[in-house]
């Protein structure tokens, strides 16, 4: 049964046990999965393979989205547009940006999975890095879930809890739902203990 | 946004917002960011106050959305990329 993460000197200690543990990490890893960069293969021509070397976007991949066809709408929540009103904006900054902010997200999400993989026994200890890692690594497997769960206002996600209960077990979303609830609980409690600092 | 709150402070970002104002970044409300965890992002990357991230974090999930930086174009990518690191709904536009 998990225990809440608590401030203990400079640390940040929760309580989670195998099995709590075990979907934490699968869904921290699915999350990785969808946001990681692509990994670059070198393509024999020197100046594309020194310019992915800065961690610059391949040349041939620069383009309109549209040629690229259509996203999965979480990666569009979890990278949004940055333009509401400028379309060639957007595409310049996310031309610009993407790479980083996958590099930066999946390496966030790959702190929090080794930070649950090295508990000790059900209890997980978080070191500052670690736990500001964690609390966003759990914002965005909370944004994909969000995103699957169909969550797109306010109202909807208070609704979720209601929707937890009058939910049959056969009901696919169930455990999603569940899912959702219990990191929304797991990641309140380290923002609390991260901001009482 | 969902619900809860901290401490830190910066003036010099106070001084800096009322220089020049051509552009702005946007936070967007959004159902699943939680709303301690934008206050806690207010005050961890602007360095605002817990007072001043609080409100900031109060109208975005009232209003809708809230500006929460402004000042060069180059600058305001910058704050939008973090706060998208972070996980939450950005944008940038000129402020007109």
């Amino acid at each position: 049964m998990a225990r809440a993460f608590r401030r203990k000197g400079a640390r940040f200690v929760a309580r989670l046990d195998d099995d709590e543990r075990q979907v934490v990490v699968g869904l921290l890893e699915q999350t990785h999965e969808l946001l990681a960069p692509v990994p670059r293969e070198p393509t024999g021509d020197p100046f594309e393979d020194l310019v992915s070397g800065l961690g610059l976007p391949r040349l041939k991949d620069v383009g309109d989205d549209a040629a690229q066809g259509p996203r999965d709408p979480a990666l569009e929540r979890l990278l949004p547009s940055a333009h509401r009103e400028d379309p060639g904006l957007a595409a310049e900054f996310r031309r610009l940006t993407e790479y980083g902010l996958r590099e930066r997200k999946a390496a966030n999400l790959a702190t929090a999975i080794s930070a649950l993989q090295d508990s000790d026994g059900d209890k997980v200890r978080l070191d500052q890095e670690q736990a500001q890692a964690m609390v966003v690594a759990l914002t965005d497997v909370r944004l994909l879930l969000g995103e699957r769960l169909g969550l797109r206002t306010d109202e909807d996600a208070d609704a979720l809890h209601d929707r937890l209960e009058a939910a049959s077990e056969a009901d696919p979303q169930l455990y999603l739902a569940a899912y959702y609830d219990f990191l929304t609980w797991l990641q309140e409690t380290l923002i609390q203990a991260l901001m009482s600092m | 946004m969902s619900i809860a709150p901290a401490e830190l402070s910066r003036t010099d970002i106070e001084q800096d917002l009322s220089v020049d104002r051509p552009w702005i970044t946007l936070v967007w409300n959004d159902p699943v960011n939680l709303m301690s965890y934008v206050t806690y992002v207010f005050q961890t990357y602007f360095g605002y106050s817990r007072e001043k991230a609080e409100k900031l974090m109060l109208d975005v999930h009232q209003k809708g959305k809230a500006v929460v930086s402004n000042g060069p174009r180059e600058k305001m990518e910058r704050d939008t990329e973090a706060m998208q690191g972070y996980g939450l709904w950005a944008t940038l536009q000129k402020d007109d």
